[in-house]
């Protein structure tokens, strides 16, 4: 018998791509779950190395060993030695496993343990980076590059200026989502993005290349096996014209405006390209920029491996890339591999969709004060929604209503625009740029004439022209005046409920019931590979309006509906969708039919494979009730996927749906301040002391009662927004001058700050009658850090036992006096050995997958057998109280890099996108990894800068005696330096940031400084630290901005230089099963 | 539609239109408005499930009899460009979409596609579920049905429908075929696709071609390739082309019932073994009908851009464009010869046991000699491809001038010409290494300042 598959492999190591930063999300988790699942099913060993414990391919069950370690070269080293893989896989881990493949390659790491690496080979992928040998390999196929050169110095860059013409795109070698390229319009700014790209390149080298601004641009993702066969899973046209990364663009799949012969050429090209690339089987991407004048076609770029627009292309077409990858990179050719959706016909096709796909990012601007919001060649956004419907009108208005990001469309339910900056923001690409192209036309202004402003082809202008054209038609109608037809129009133009009501002067819940009285209700249709060409059994539904059938399978058992997470944003990411996941596993072996509801194409939720049925539809209400119209769920899931589904967990209620687990009531009780301040009085539990204020006056009443400090934020937004922590009446007054919108009805609140009180996080679990603690989770980082950014510890390393018991005994009574049935998690405070409530969540939080993994007891999965009403005892968990024999660390990953310009500091708002995980026998071996993973490098000597503010003057002395016996040289602005040397410790002194040079800033700039501890007092922006802090991302040189923080580093670096860091597999550690 | 429904429409760019109806033979019935010319018309319905390309098989002659559904919901996106079109006169009876764009946007566009349907009096209705029509024909196979603009009583349509003649049997080829032979050459390429595409240079080869309604792609293809042509008449007797004293022979696509072009299928026959012999589509079923085989009509035909099929030659898959309602039956073409089909000596109905032992079984036939089975659809493992052993003769079942769809069946017009030129392995060419040919990528007259 015939066996396609290589039968010399056993253990295949597969690298990660480690925590969620911008460019890189969890697009890599769906991707890498998949190989992993797929490889595992094929009987090999995979060994997995990703130091992100929020991922669902880092659970114990899915590889046969498990590391959660630093992808580093050092690490992955480690783990070869240690388990000696056949083979390596590096393209399904992003860019950063990449790198790391590329890097153990060339330093004969893998020679050495006799590693093959499979999938794409070293030349191939030097030839798919090196922009040189890429554009020369391009160069011998006769396709065309933009016009370019390389620089390796700011001078090289000017001549090429001179020789190809302003403006000119810049791009460094081998950086992550093109970090550190731009355009550049003039001399100066070529300077200024040089100078930064040469810095960010591990080349030092820069790309100088022809603008092709305002060119159309597409994407195609391409497979190839061992055999030579190619096919075309998905073409991608972008909306935002060619200057805008395509992962901050708003995107469409198919290619919309090519006619056969231009989509037949770039087909072949990119077909052409894989072969001259040398990538010998998977999956890859190509870019193309077209000239919408002549249709003269440029490369842009490939890339060998598994992308963020693979996985899009994955989900909008059915077709599975990482998982025919991780099969075709063992030996299987793609006629080998079975269509999954089909069951019937092989995986060796070009998928055929009868529906348009468009995805839209999301950005977190408002958490970067300071920052340009001009979108470029360097990505910015921090998550995406993808929307599936019969044309590009339908989608648009889906996905720009899956956003969440206060409009349900393209705005007619009400917008505000910057009436002076209006023209600027119709040309210049930003997040909001569809809305005031929406209200340009509006306002009458042409299709041509915003079109050549903007570069958007006229095609998708026409579109939101009609859309809008519908919009304003829809304003002469009172709604009972519209009929069934006008209401199917409106659909069909992607107009939801919400903007009908807005536009009709109803209510939402008016507009559905009158349109379900018009026998108005949307159908369902398939994903299935094929446009209906063969039958296929997968249940991958999206929504739309038309005249035919739905194609919903008629129910059989029991149905538990999970409600996802939507887009990924600062706050809320890919720790929900870990919970939801599990959710779904737990429910389906419990006997359900799972349906997972979502729009955030990144990730494992979204993967038809993960639950029974997959809509891929907005999480509002509109959309959730047309599918509760359909499936009639038993019970609805609300609080696993963070806030996006608990906001509309109250309307489901109110609509007779079943929400299962804890009621939206005890949520209720939890969120209002008042009802949860009076259970904490009933229950004699401390909180800080607190306060509301909707005018300066009040606020100073407020704050003369409770007193200085205090963290204020406003009551009308999440997550954090809008916190800060003032000391004196000054900076209240500041505060309250600069947060807008501050009235009776959107007061702030007030609460007493604890200033160095040490924070700390419960997850427990209850049923109502019993609770189970998940972990007990000690903060590095003092209160006053978002909880998301700062790093935690469990088991706690320096809690006394009285303490935890204590914080264990308020989070049972709590979770049962709320009323909690699944997840609670409880924020605390610990100052003088007094325990404070900062707040409870009664639903699964962001640490739930790092507790999980470090504890190995699934909470998520026990959590939603509890909902569907199992009992803790009925779960077979250990005991809760039980000693571990390791700690595991989190440690927050920031985005700081990305938005040059605001402040690179850690406070009361969230800013972090990612996290990483250490485990180790002692907190500072694991925190050390953690610090590691995050790429920072541990300097073995030189010099140290400190500079802290009046009130830690004196707490940094040991910290700064620690340093100086590890080593280091010390150097300090004059104050902090007069403090140590009177403390005994030598010290340099340097010139502030705002003295001549030389000063500090030099120093950094010319990496005289090995790393810094730079500690602000208070929330001030525009200071000497600002610049400070600035400089060392830019120059990236790790700085510490908090005692905690510092104190854990140094800890750490000892640790690594006294016991090194050994690696620990999860597997090996206690792991329990439900 | 209704009052508040044309108030809405009133400005967008689609405008107001009147009502359609398409009535299957069957009773199924879709609403829709007319987006097209006015009319009544009836077809064959079938589907066709490319991406891109609608142009292309609007103006394919094979679709004569036949209404068209196109399964991408939005289509027009990118107007018409008159270098593209198949035929100046369009054969299909009617065309079935979701939405129909009215703004399209593309530099080589000339007209939008409602405009061209309109000029060429093409009949067609947007707003219907097509994926729901789809799924009908999938499942209930194809059938009759009308298109209307101007009767909107479905039982009428229906009474008319079933009243009307079914293709099965009728020789569609007659009303597409030229009447008189003309000759095409690398003069008559369409200057419109010389940013994209280049000819081969070298030696030329003189080819006759049998028009049964050829699509302007499969000529292209012929011309770049490097053949002069000359076009004749679907029913031209094979001693007035030999006469003519051609490299080779041509057999093109068309539409309809195989069984109803007896009068090609037998010059084909006379033609065999005297001169080398390329078929497509039409032309591949005239070559098996030369040959003595059976055709079958499938269920619901193979219409798309992205049908896969194995070279089982080479072992390589080509993704290939199709439109075919009928299909070769490979058994009834001899038995099978074990000795070149690794000892198996029985049929296979389904023809994928071939692609999955990677062998190209060969059988012995009265009138050809070994007929080899070269190409199979890994989707449904129908026969897409026959080379004759002993003849210079071989065709295919799909299109690989594709026109639209992948290209990545080029390298059988190179093989037509390797055949022409003797060659025995003139069908084994490794689709990367033609990936690329006769495409053209950068601009000559633009300067080259790569540092």
């Amino acid at each position: 018998m015939f066996v396609p598959k290589r039968e010399d492999l056993q253990r295949i190591l597969v690298i990660g791509s480690g925590p969620i930063v911008i460019g890189q999300a969890c697009e890599f988790d769906y991707s890498g779950t998949q190989a992993c699942k797929v490889l595992a099913e094929d009987g090999y060993q995979v060994i997995l190395v990703n130091s992100n414990p929020a991922t669902i391919m880092t659970d114990p069950q899915l590889a046969w060993r498990t590391y959660v370690e630093p992808i580093t070269p050092e690490f992955v080293e480690k783990v070869i030695a240690k388990e000696h893989p056949d083979a390596l896989l590096p393209t399904l881990g992003g860019q950063t496993g990449l790198n790391t493949a590329v890097e153990l390659a060339k330093s004969g790491v893998l020679d050495k343990y006799g590693v093959e690496m499979i999938g794409c080979d070293l030349p191939a992928i030097e030839r798919g980076e090196d922009r040189k040998l890429f554009n020369e390999a391009m160069d011998e196929l006769g396709l065309e590059t933009a016009r370019s050169g390389y620089a390796y110095s700011v001078e090289d860059a000017k001549k090429l200026g001179i020789e190809i013409g302003y403006p000119l795109v810049i791009r460094p070698s081998f950086t992550l989502g093109g970090a550190g390229g731009g355009i550049a319009h003039t001399e100066e700014e070529l300077v200024r993005i040089v100078s930064q790209g040469i810095d960010l390149s591990p080349a030092n080298e820069v790309l100088v290349e022809e603008s092709i601004e305002g060119w159309k641009e597409y994407e195609m993702e391409v497979m190839r096996d061992r055999s030579g066969n190619g096919i075309i899973v998905c073409s991608i046209e972008n909306f935002d014209a060619m200057g805008v990364h395509t992962g901050d663009s708003i995107t469409v799949a198919p290619a919309q405006t090519l006619s056969d012969i231009e989509y037949q050429r770039m087909r072949v090209a990119s077909l052409a390209i894989l072969e001259k690339i040398g990538v010998e089987t998977g999956g890859s991407n190509v870019q193309f920029a077209v000239n919408p004048r002549d249709g003269r076609l440029i490369v842009i770029e490939m890339n060998p491996r598994v992308s963020r627009s693979s996985a899009l292309a994955s989900k909008a077409t059915g077709f599975p890339i990482a998982k025919a990858a991780a099969k075709l990179a063992v030996g299987y050719t793609l006629d080998e591999i079975t269509n999954d959706i089909t069951q019937a016909t092989p995986a060796c096709f070009e998928p055929s969709i009868d529906y348009c796909v468009v995805k839209i990012p999301r950005f977190a601007f408002e958490k970067f004060q300071g920052t340009d919001d001009t979108l470029t060649t360097r990505m910015k956004a921090v998550g995406e929604v993808m929307a599936i419907g019969r044309t590009f009108e339908e989608s648009l208005g889906k996905a720009l209503r899956s956003l969440e990001n206060g409009h349900m469309g393209l705005g007619a339910d009400g917008n505000h625009f910057d009436e002076d900056n209006f023209e600027d923001l119709c040309s210049r690409p930003t997040q909001d740029r569809i809305y005031y192209l929406a209200e340009a036309l509006r306002r009458g202004q042409s299709v041509e004439e915003l079109c050549a402003c903007s570069g958007i082809d006229p095609f998708f202008m026409n579109c939101i022209a009609d859309m809008v054209s519908v919009q304003e038609a829809l304003r002469h109608f009172r709604l009972d005046q519209i009929d069934a037809d006008g209401m199917r129009v409106l659909k069909r133009y992607g107009i939801s409920d919400v903007e009908i009501a807005h536009l009709t002067g109803s209510s939402e819940a008016a507009v559905r019931a009158y349109r379900k009285g018009l026998g108005v209700t949307p159908v369902f249709k398939t994903v299935d590979t094929c446009a209906a060409e063969f039958e296929s059994t997968t249940a991958y539904h999206y929504k739309t309006y038309e005249t035919g059938e739905s194609e919903i399978a008629p129910k059989q058992q029991k149905r538990v509906m999970i409600l996802g997470a939507g887009p990924n944003r600062i706050g809320q990411g890919i720790e929900f969708d870990y919970c939801c996941v599990h959710a779904s596993y737990a429910l389906h072996d419990a006997g359900y039919e799972t349906i997972m509801v979502n729009c955030n194409p990144e990730t494992v939720s979204t993967d038809y494979d993960t639950s029974d049925k997959l809509y891929f539809e907005p999480l509002t209400f509109e959309d959730v009730m047309d599918i509760v119209d359909v499936e009639h769920p038993d019970g609805v899931i609300v609080t696993l996927g963070g806030q996006t589904p608990l906001k509309l967990a109250h309307a489901l209620l109110e609509a007779g749906v079943p929400i299962m687990g804890t009621q939206p009531e005890a949520i209720d009780l939890a969120e209002d301040r008042d009802r949860f301040s009076s259970i904490l009085d009933e229950m004699h539990i401390t909180y800080p002391r607190s306060g509301m204020a909707s005018t300066f006056e009040d606020a100073c009443d407020v704050a003369d009662d409770i007193g200085f400090p205090l963290l204020v934020r406003p009551s009308y937004v999440l997550g954090g927004r809008g916190m800060a922590i003032v000391y004196d009446g000054a900076q209240l007054e500041k505060y309250m001058t600069k947060a807008a919108h501050i009235s009776p009805d959107h007061p702030i609140y007030l609460d007493r700050f604890l200033e160095k009180a040490v924070e700390c996080d419960v997850d427990a679990l209850c049923d109502g009658d019993q609770v189970y603690i998940g972990g007990v989770l000690e903060h590095i980082e003092m209160a006053g850090i978002h909880s998301g950014d700062s790093a935690c510890c469990t088991p706690p390393f320096a809690f006394s036992e009285a303490i935890t018991a204590q914080l264990r005994s308020i989070t049972r009574q709590l979770a049962l006096r709320l009323g909690v049935v699944g997840l609670i998690n409880v924020q605390y405070a610990i100052k003088d050995a007094m325990i404070y409530v900062i707040e409870a969540n009664p639903r699964a939080s962001r640490t739930v997958p790092f507790v999980s993994k470090a504890t190995g007891v699934p909470l998520a999965k026990c959590a939603a057998l509890i909902m569907e009403g199992k009992k803790i005892s009925d779960l077979g968990l250990p005991p809760d109280d039980r000693r571990l024999d390791h700690f595991s660390v989190k440690e927050a990953v920031m985005p700081f890099g990305r938005f040059p310009g605001s402040d690179a500091i850690l406070g009361p708002e969230m800013k972090s996108t990612g996290e990483v995980m250490g485990v180790a026998s002692s907190f500072p071996a694991a925190y050390a990894k953690t610090q590691l993973a995050i790429d920072y490098k541990f300097p073995q000597s030189g010099t140290v800068f400190i500079s802290v503010c009046d009130r830690d003057k004196r707490a940094v002395v040991p910290i700064a005696r620690d340093v100086v016996r590890l080593g280091f040289n010390l150097c300090a602005t004059e104050g902090t330096a007069r403090i140590l040397r009177a403390s005994g410790i030598n010290v340099d002194v340097v010139r502030r940031v705002s003295e001549p040079s030389p000063n500090i800033r030099d120093m950094i700039a010319h990496g005289d400084i090995a790393f810094m501890i730079n500690i602000p007092y208070g929330h001030e922006t525009r200071d000497d630290g600002y610049l400070l802090r600035g400089a060392a991302v830019r120059y990236g040189v790790t700085n510490e901005s908090n005692l905690a923080g510092a104190q854990a580093v140094v800890m750490a670096m000892e640790t690594v230089r006294e016991t090194g860091l050994p690696i620990v597999a999860l597997q090996d550690l206690p792991q329990c099963e439900v | 539609m209704s009052n508040v429904s044309d108030a809405l429409l009133e400005h967008t760019s689609a405008g107001i239109h009147t009502p359609a109806l398409l009535v299957l033979e069957d009773g199924t019935v879709f609403h829709g408005v007319s987006c097209g010319a006015s009319g009544e018309v009836f077809g064959e319905i079938c589907f066709n499930t490319s991406l891109v390309g609608y142009l292309e098989i609007i103006s394919d002659p094979s679709y004569a009899g036949q209404i068209i559904t196109m399964t991408y919901p939005q289509i027009g996106n990118y107007g018409v460009s008159f270098q593209d079109v198949q035929r100046d006169t369009l054969a299909l009876r009617g065309l079935v979409v979701h939405d129909m764009c009215a703004h399209p946007s593309n530099w080589r566009s000339d007209c939008s596609l409602p405009e061209f349907l309109r000029s060429h009096n093409v009949v067609a209705i947007e707003g219907v579920d097509t994926r729901a029509l789809t799924r009908h024909i999938r499942d209930y196979g194809a059938q009759r049905a009308v298109l209307s603009t101007q009767e909107l009583d479905a039982t009428v349509l229906l009474a008319r429908v079933k009243e009307s003649p079914s293709i099965v049997g009728e020789n569609l080829v007659k009303t597409v075929s030229c009447d008189h032979s003309h000759t095409y050459g690398i003069n008559d390429l369409p200057e419109g696709h010389a940013f994209a595409e280049t000819s081969q240079s070298g030696n030329r080869h003189s080819v006759v071609v049998y028009d049964c309604g050829i699509k302007q792609g499969i000529l292209e293809g012929l011309v770049r390739a490097g053949c002069d042509t000359t076009v004749v008449p679907w029913n031209t007797p094979a001693e007035e082309v030999l006469s003519l004293h051609p490299d080779g022979v041509f057999l093109s696509n068309g539409p309809g019932d195989p069984d109803a072009v007896g009068e090609t299928s037998s010059q084909v026959e006379m033609l065999l073994g005297k001169v080398p012999l390329f078929g497509i589509c039409l032309g591949h079923q005239m070559l098996s009908k030369a040959c003595g085989a059976t055709i079958e009509k499938l269920p619901f035909g193979h219409r798309g851009g992205n049908q896969p099929v194995m070279n089982l030659r080479t072992g390589r898959v080509e993704i290939t464009a199709q439109n075919h309602g009928f299909g070769t039956v490979f058994s009834s073409l001899g038995s099978l010869v074990p000795d070149l089909c690794k000892g198996y000596s029985g049929h296979e109905q389904d023809l994928r046991f071939w692609s999955r032992a990677r062998i190209a079984p060969v059988v012995q036939n009265d009138r050809a000699g070994r007929i080899q089975l070269t190409h199979v659809n890994l989707n449904d493992g129908t026969c897409e491809g026959i080379a004759c052993l002993d003849v210079p003769a071989f065709s295919v079942q799909y299109h690989p001038e594709a026109s639209p769809g992948p290209t990545d069946a080029h390298y059988l017009f190179t093989a037509f010409c390797r055949l022409m030129d003797g060659r025995d392995d003139y069908l084994d060419i490794d689709i990367a290494q033609d990936r690329l040919a006769g495409w053209k990528f950068a601009a000559e007259e633009e300067g080259d300042v790569r540092a």
